[in-house]
């Protein structure tokens, strides 16, 4: 396995695909059932809020993964294609990050993972325009604030203390569970060793009891997330725009 | 807001960490609970910045899924699965991750009250001790056969509890239902098994094992029996072996989430799935050569697919995938077994496995079981319904199920509750039953509780799943199992356990001297610690594939109502039975619609175009029982004559975010019950009446129908 300098990688700078400290998803679509049950960890990890119906329903619900289906053909010969959870890419060069005036959509150079920083966002929504996957969702209302939705005073208890609570305003999505990834590499680094793949994953692969979702370091041939990707029937959507996205897609099957 | 945040008592429970245990194993009950202390002074095991891990079981369905919950200073941040649990092996569903939003819920019971079957929750509020006082009141003053118990699927240690008091007392043993069994259809299953290998147990279907699966209407992806268990058995067929994927057929009326995964999804008429195993069953013993087994001798295959609306040709892919396979199996379930004919087809699919699958078996019982007991079926629960009509019913008590809404309005549960003089209900939540009742004793969540419960299926081992508090309880609940020790003590029934602690100590007894168990202890108290650090106790069970009698099996037609179109009712896969109150889930998109927040009706492009429909347009659809509206949702895969519409929704109760949404499609269910018993909800027919209204759905898949933009452009 290849030693990571944590200090070292990032020197190459931010639209750059550095080799070292890259983290990576595979999801088998063919093993996912669409069951739901990693949009329903993501959003109790990362204090997604709910939105209601009416503004569901016009399509701001903030969702940081969801699952997709399309229809092919008609009855009786109609058929669902398979379930393709969506979520933030993690663009190795990623259409969202030029876009954004307040420089608040940026490469992480350490995990090299495309970052949100919320307290640098002005919520001009240009990344959102630009995100060719449909990824980022925007807080039109304050809805995690008790002061407007009153359910929050006792079910914000629940909230993670890792992860921030955004506001009105701000744009938000997917963070490859970021604080995830730092608590596994502080513990690491405390017991002087490196992070094990499998050690630790996000919320939605953890979660998924069909093991569609696997996570880790794909600079790690070991590395499960590697080896699944060396299966060669892997694709990355929208490769063709050149955004290098860090989730490869298996449509094995059929 | 200090005193709002400020950190609550810590159980000195044995966590996930392995040092603790040798702390905790020799502590009795009586040091359970640590002292309120000031914030200053955190328990020894408590770092701030650090979470604190607590093993426990998901109670949001009867499943028994191991959870292992993240707290941190004294608030449970999230749920994971407990991989040591051998029902989910670490994995959860989307229910089980939002079961938080029901422990910190804005509308929970907040204290002991005064219903008096009030319209809301306007009862006045009263102290634990004038509650404990309540019911030992009741238990003195009325006969033992004047007393009943109704309580929800999951045979837990309340249920025990429950069937210990009434034995002692003399009144009939407590009574188990949940709308999700009745949809489940277990006591077909049962019966079935009951027939064909002379024990009533509910089926295992290995699918991990298998190579060729193929269900007759089974929605085990989604709500059935175990859904993660079943998930992860799905995932080992597709992943396959010696790298040959499994492949999935799926036969069913109207496409649910699990037949949207399926290599070939065949539609067939309502009523007929029984005839296709037989005649499928036919095919493969043709291909495979050999003696024909009795069941599929006598049926005609070109018959069958004429009357089930399926190709013959595609029958013979499938009857040759199935011939051709090393481990085939064929599973049934949903509403295939809700028809009068239900028993039957449930045979049909089990000879099937007898003649040709080795990855069909029968649960392994639960530990200290000696044969499965079953929830009560819709008939048994109409009986029961009958009795409270009757008035021969004084007081009920009702725990952890909701009739007023999970039993079908046909069945009179509202009326019959006017007899009955007191009712009392341990609810957590306002829903519509305990609104309807005289006192509300609220227990505690399961996050908050003690206990275990049995898993009946879904692993192939013996699984006693425990439960223990990860916080202390967020509102002013007390464990039901604590009300009705201390109500016996007082009413004169002495009862050898001071508490729930002690009696749930007391019923783990039994298992310390077993040998072969996931853990094994020298006496109760290291006995309970290691069962809580576990998250419960188990023993692997040999599978046995059972012996079936080799007899004739008949699929009789099913018995339908008269009307236009077959209804076929399916549990919301991300709702379940009881999600509705908690508004992730509701803003989780239904996984083959999309739609969020509300209930819609399934109707097939055609059909719709032929009525005159659109999407998003309110129909009346009419059935000899009753009458819901709701949205029109284009379904293009659906047969012409059958109309779908997702149960889950349809609260008049329930807290905010559940009540006034939708509706409820078993107002539509008629009072007919198959052979074993279970409602033969299938064989509802209804009309499709246009309203004029529109009422646009909020989905997830795209915004035509909220701005109603692009409307009639789709199709």
């Amino acid at each position: 396995m290849t030693t990571i300098d944590l200090n070292m990688v990032g020197a190459k700078g931010a639209l750059v695909e550095a080799a070292e400290g890259k983290w990576g998803m595979v999801i088998d679509q063919d093993l996912c059932t669409g069951c739901q049950a990693c949009v329903t960890a993501c959003a109790m990890e990362n204090n997604i809020a709910f939105v209601g119906e009416e503004d569901a329903g016009y399509g701001r619900s903030m969702h940081w993964i969801r699952i997709e289906r399309f229809w092919e053909g008609h009855y009786p010969h109609v058929k669902m294609t398979h379930y393709q959870p969506m979520l933030c890419q993690q663009c190795g060069k990623a259409p969202c990050e030029p876009v954004c005036p307040a420089f608040a959509t940026v490469h992480s150079q350490s995990e090299q993972v495309n970052v949100q920083v919320y307290n640098r966002c002005v919520g001009t929504r240009y990344c959102g325009n630009n995100c060719p996957y449909q990824v980022r969702s925007f807080n039109w209302f304050d809805y995690n604030d008790e002061r407007i939705n009153k359910a929050i005073a006792t079910l914000k208890h629940q909230f993670n203390p890792d992860v921030t609570v955004r506001r009105r305003g701000i744009m938000e999505k997917c963070s490859f569970c970021i604080q995830r990834i730092h608590k596994a590499q502080d513990k690491a680094k405390s017991e002087g060793r490196e992070v094990a793949d499998g050690e630790f994953t996000t919320a939605c692969a953890q979660a998924c009891p069909a093991d569609a979702i696997v996570f880790g370091r794909v600079d790690n041939p070991e590395s499960l997330v590697s080896q699944l990707m060396a299966e060669g029937h892997g694709v990355q959507h929208l490769s063709e725009l050149g955004t290098l996205p860090r989730v490869t897609y298996l449509v094995g099957g059929q | 807001m200090t005193q709002k945040i400020s950190r609550r008592d810590f159980l000195k429970l044995a966590g996930v960490g392995a040092a603790t245990t040798a702390v905790l194993t020799g502590c009795g009950p009586a040091a359970k609970f640590v002292t309120r202390q000031p914030y200053l002074k955190m328990p020894e095991y408590t770092y701030n910045g650090e979470s604190t891990y607590y093993a426990t079981t998901c109670r949001e369905c009867a499943a028994a899924c191991g959870l292992v919950v993240r707290t941190m200073q004294g608030r449970a941040i999230k749920v994971e699965g407990n991989k040591a649990n051998p029902v989910n092996l670490g994995k959860t569903c989307a229910r089980g991750q939002t079961t938080l939003q029901g422990l910190y819920n804005p509308d929970r019971v907040t204290a002991p009250t005064k219903q008096g079957r009030a319209k809301d929750l306007s009862g006045s509020a009263m102290n634990w001790d004038d509650a404990v006082a309540t019911v030992s009141d009741i238990l003195k003053k009325y006969k033992a056969s004047e007393i009943a118990f109704l309580m929800g699927t999951a045979p837990d240690h309340l249920f025990d509890l429950a069937t210990d008091l009434t034995g002692a007392m003399g009144a009939s043993a407590p009574v188990r239902y949940g709308a999700l069994s009745m949809f489940e259809g277990r006591a077909t299953l049962a019966q079935a098994a009951q027939e064909m290998f002379g024990q009533p147990a509910l089926p295992f279907f290995d699918l991990a094992s298998a190579d060729v699966v193929v269900s007759f209407g089974a929605n085990f992806l989604e709500t059935w029996v175990s859904p993660v268990a079943y998930t992860r058995g799905y995932s080992k067929l597709r992943k396959g072996h010696d790298r040959r994927r499994g492949l999935f057929f799926q036969f069913e009326a109207r496409m649910s989430q699990t037949g949207s995964v399926a290599d070939e999804w065949i539609a067939l008429r309502p009523g007929t799935e029984g005839l296709v195993a037989l005649a499928l069953g036919k095919l493969v013993a043709e291909a495979r050569g050999g003696s024909m087994p009795k069941a599929f001798a006598s049926v005609n295959v070109n018959e069958a697919a004429e009357k089930a609306g399926v190709e013959l040709e595609a029958l013979h892919v499938i009857a040759e995938e199935f011939a051709k396979a090393n481990a085939p199996l064929a599973i049934v379930g949903g509403p295939a077994l809700a028809h009068s004919n239900g028993v039957e087809t449930t045979k049909a699919v089990y000879a099937l496995n007898a003649a040709f699958s080795s990855s069909f078996f029968l649960s392994p019982l639960a530990p200290g079981e000696d044969v499965y007991h079953r929830p009560a079926s819709a008939q048994e629960m109409s009986e029961f319904v009958k009795k409270l009509e009757s008035g021969a019913v004084k007081a009920l008590f009702i725990h952890g199920v909701n009739p007023a809404f999970e039993l079908p309005k046909s069945l009179g549960f509202e009326a019959a509750l006017k007899n009955v003089e007191t009712v009392i209900s341990f609810a957590t939540f306002p829903d519509e039953t305990a609104l309807l009742s005289d006192y509300i004793f609220p227990d505690h969540h399961a996050l908050e509780s003690f206990g275990y419960q049995r898993a009946y299926t879904g692993a192939n081992a013996s699984v006693l799943s425990g439960l223990q508090p990860a916080v202390t309880p967020f509102v002013d609940t007390k464990a039901t199992a604590d009300v009705l020790l201390a109500a016996a003590a007082q009413a004169g029934f002495p009862f050898p356990y001071a508490d729930e602690f002690a009696f749930i100590q007391g019923k783990l007894q039994q298992f310390v001297p077993i040998a072969g168990g996931s853990f094994a202890a020298p006496e109760i108290n290291a006995f309970t610690a290691f069962f809580q650090q576990f998250g419960g106790w188990w023993k692997q069970a040999d599978l046995v594939a059972p012996t079936a009698s080799n007899g004739a099996v008949n699929a009789p037609e099913a018995e339908f109502e008269e009307g236009e179109f077959f209804l076929i009712p399916f549990v919301s896969p991300t709702l379940g039975e009881a999600g509705a109150n908690k508004p992730w889930l509701q803003e989780t998109a239904d996984p083959t619609t999309t739609v969020m927040w509300n209930t819609w009706v399934e109707i097939n492009p055609e059909t719709a175009h032929e009525l005159g429909v659109e999407n998003d347009d309110v129909v009346k659809i009419v059935s000899a029982a009753g009458e819901v509206e709701a949205s029109v949702y284009l379904y293009p895969a659906i047969r012409p004559d059958v109309i779908a519409i997702p149960f889950g929704q349809g609260h008049t109760a329930y807290g905010q975010f559940a009540a006034g949404r939708g509706v409820n499609p078993a107002d539509l269910f008629g009072a007919k019950f198959n052979a074993a018993g279970d409602l033969a909800y299938a064989g509802v027919k209804v009309r499709v009446e246009k309203t004029g209204k529109k009422q646009y759905l909020s989905r997830l898949e795209s915004k035509i129908g909220v701005y109603g933009e692009g409307l009639g452009e789709e199709h």
